[in-house]
């Protein structure tokens, strides 16, 4: 009973008395100070390794921030330097946001499209057949980032992979004729597939999850009604499951946006090819390879700039459904 | 209506070799809804299984079958290898070390786990169990930090880590892992710590139960599979994640697995059969996991997703 005789003071001294009275001993454990000595380790975990650094990146993009002061140990202060130099840099506009902002979107797309397709697709199988379907889904989603890039560059080896050999077989291209991975397009084209095939599990398995929420009372009646199949699911099924559609869009917006190892690993793609350059990795090369850690900064800052307003376009339309 | 989607599905159809016929019925008629069904023949069901499982499993069948080609390069269009051997594994394991990194992976996706799943799960109970002023907040703040790029933080952490003598060691990366399991976490905990019934924890209160007591008796056991779910995704993400093991562990005795897999690569040519004998390396015990975890681990999403 030692927590029931400690609530009693926090709970007088917070919230007060106007919540309603139902259980005494759940009523005085949800006052107090107890939730926030539960969240105390998680949050300060949180703050010193994701604000305290995002303070940091801010701090340091507005220096111009080399090895030298890293060595030192001194600031470096230029004002929006930084970010004048990257605005008005005809390579980020021509090159790495499209190759950002285009890549994301195409994926984003596809990966929805066959997410909920295999959902759907899965949804009308019996028992039996749909765990093996998923089981098999699960191990494309399961298989590492690091791994699946490394596949499919093997598949697309332009000398020995088994593309280039189907192609030279069937007398389409030579194989070694030419390398795609030096060709900004068939690069992102590859990277697509890459991510898409690695993203559309976690939408498949969420939207089939969520199509099993949907009563069928809402289906038969709909069939009463004269819908057919198509006014059905656009009726019923995405009415049914929009929550968890908008909580997929979100996620796999963001995690397509900020694509890094899957691009790195790629021939050319560590920033030795400077056409196929996203955000990340331009961030990344400038800091790491180049040392001008300032500029890093920046670029980093743009790119959560970015995430941070589609994600608060996400989270309103989220916050309607009053789902938290 | 009602009754007739069990009937008129049953015709529907055996889709490739079934197990036993009349013991597929009854699992099927147990399932409620099936409009989709109707639209969708025997014939196009078979052919989407056959898609869905070549498309998910191809790249996978890839990696595997070349892990065992004794001649990669030369194999060609063919989608068989050319023998079995396992001399890649050998290679791979014995010569080129990759051992050390396998153990290094282990260390640090393991401590992840520990610390994490620990404050995970007085997180998760603080948000589905308790209702104070600025919960919605501190959700809020859980999804946000989810959406800060892992990019933008690496080169501050980076300077951090290395101020304080981190870079080179297990303990700096399971901290910095720590980031970016945590809010995952702390959110799909939340959803199995609120699926537990209240009545089983005030049934508690009333004999005379304390909060810990509780805990420890009634919450904690009946979240244990969420803890193992989430447990299983945290070592996942240590165990793959590859921008910072690639920055922080610059001496190659300290490579993770992720960053060890880039030595088979020389200047313009790699050695495929033992990439891919280290990727599967890498690949199998994730693999394994998640399929075992898959049903915990999906519930879980989505009841993180739409229950409060």
């Amino acid at each position: 009973m030692s927590a029931a005789t400690s609530t009693p003071k926090n709970a007088a001294n917070a919230t007060g008395t106007l919540e309603r009275r139902r259980v005494p001993v759940r009523r005085r454990l949800q006052r107090g100070s107890a939730p926030w000595l539960l969240l105390a380790p998680g949050l300060v975990t949180l703050a010193v390794l994701l604000l305290w650094p995002l303070v940091r990146v801010l701090n340091l993009s507005i220096q111009d921030y080399r090895l030298r002061n890293l060595i030192r140990g001194d600031s470096n202060y230029t004002g929006l330097t930084n970010y004048r130099e990257i605005l008005s840099d005809p390579f980020l506009w021509g090159t790495v946001l499209p190759n950002t902002v285009g890549f994301a979107i195409v994926c984003v797309v596809l990966t929805m499209v066959v997410g909920i397709v295999v959902a759907l697709f899965l949804n009308s199988l019996g028992t039996w057949w749909r765990s093996i379907c998923t089981t098999a889904i699960m191990v494309a989603w399961a298989v590492p980032a690091i791994t699946g890039t490394y596949v499919f560059v093997w598949l697309f080896d332009p000398l020995n992979g088994l593309v280039a050999s189907t192609l030279d077989q069937l007398g389409i291209m030579e194989a070694g004729s030419w390398n795609w991975f030096a060709n900004r397009w068939a690069f992102y084209a590859i990277a697509t597939a890459n991510v898409v095939y690695h993203g559309f599990p976690f939408i498949a398995v969420t939207v089939l999850a969520g199509l099993g929420t949907v009563p069928k009372e809402l289906y038969e009646a709909a069939a009463l009604d004269g819908a057919g199949p198509l006014s059905r699911f656009r009726s019923v099924t995405i009415p049914g499951i929009r929550p968890i559609l908008a909580v997929c869009i979100i996620l796999s917006t963001i995690w397509d946006f900020k694509v890094f190892t899957q691009i790195y690993l790629m021939p050319g793609g560590n920033g030795t090819n400077r056409d196929v350059m996203n955000l990340g990795v331009w961030s990344y090369s400038e800091s790491f390879a180049q040392g001008l850690y300032g500029r890093g900064s920046a670029i980093a800052v743009l790119l959560t700039l970015l995430l941070l307003v589609i994600s608060v376009i996400y989270m309103r339309s989220l916050m309607k459904e009053d789902e938290l | 209506m009602s009754t007739a989607p069990a009937d008129r599905t049953a015709p529907a159809g055996p889709v490739g070799p079934a197990p036993t016929a009349a013991e597929r019925t009854a699992q099927r008629a147990a399932i409620r809804r099936r409009s989709p069904r109707r639209i969708v023949t025997a014939a196009g069901k078979a052919v989407g299984v056959v898609l869905v499982l070549v498309f998910s499993l191809f790249p996978f069948y890839w990696m595997l079958s070349t892990a065992v080609d004794p001649n990669p390069l030369g194999r060609g269009a063919s989608w068989l290898p050319t023998g079995f051997t396992l001399k890649n594994f050998r290679f791979v394991l014995v010569d080129a070390g990759f051992l050390d990194y396998v153990k290094n992976s282990a260390i640090v996706a393991l401590g992840t786990v520990l610390i994490s799943g620990a404050i995970a799960l007085l997180a998760a109970v603080a948000v589905a169990r308790f209702r104070f002023r600025l919960r919605t907040q501190v959700l809020i703040l859980v999804l946000l930090v989810q959406m800060v790029p892992l990019e933008a933080l690496v080169i501050p952490l980076f300077l951090q880590a290395r101020n304080l003598h981190l870079l080179n060691s297990m303990l700096g990366l399971i901290i910095v892992y720590l980031a970016f399991s945590l809010p995952f976490a702390i959110w799909n905990l939340r959803g199995f710590v609120a699926a537990v019934p209240k009545e089983l924890e005030e049934a508690a209160y009333v004999d005379g139960a304390n909060w810990l007591r509780m805990f420890r008796s009634i919450l904690f056991p009946l979240v244990a599979p969420g803890l193992v779910a989430t447990s299983v995704f945290s070592f996942i993400t240590a165990w793959n994640e590859f921008i910072f093991a690639l920055t922080f562990m610059q001496d190659s005795s300290k490579y993770t697995v992720g960053v060890g897999l880039r030595s088979f690569f020389t200047q313009n040519t790699a050695n495929w059969g033992a990439v891919m004998a280290a990727s599967t390396i890498i690949a199998l015990p994730v693999v394994i996991f998640f399929v075992l975890v898959q049903r915990n681990l999906a519930s879980g999403l989505t009841q993180g997703a739409v229950k409060g």
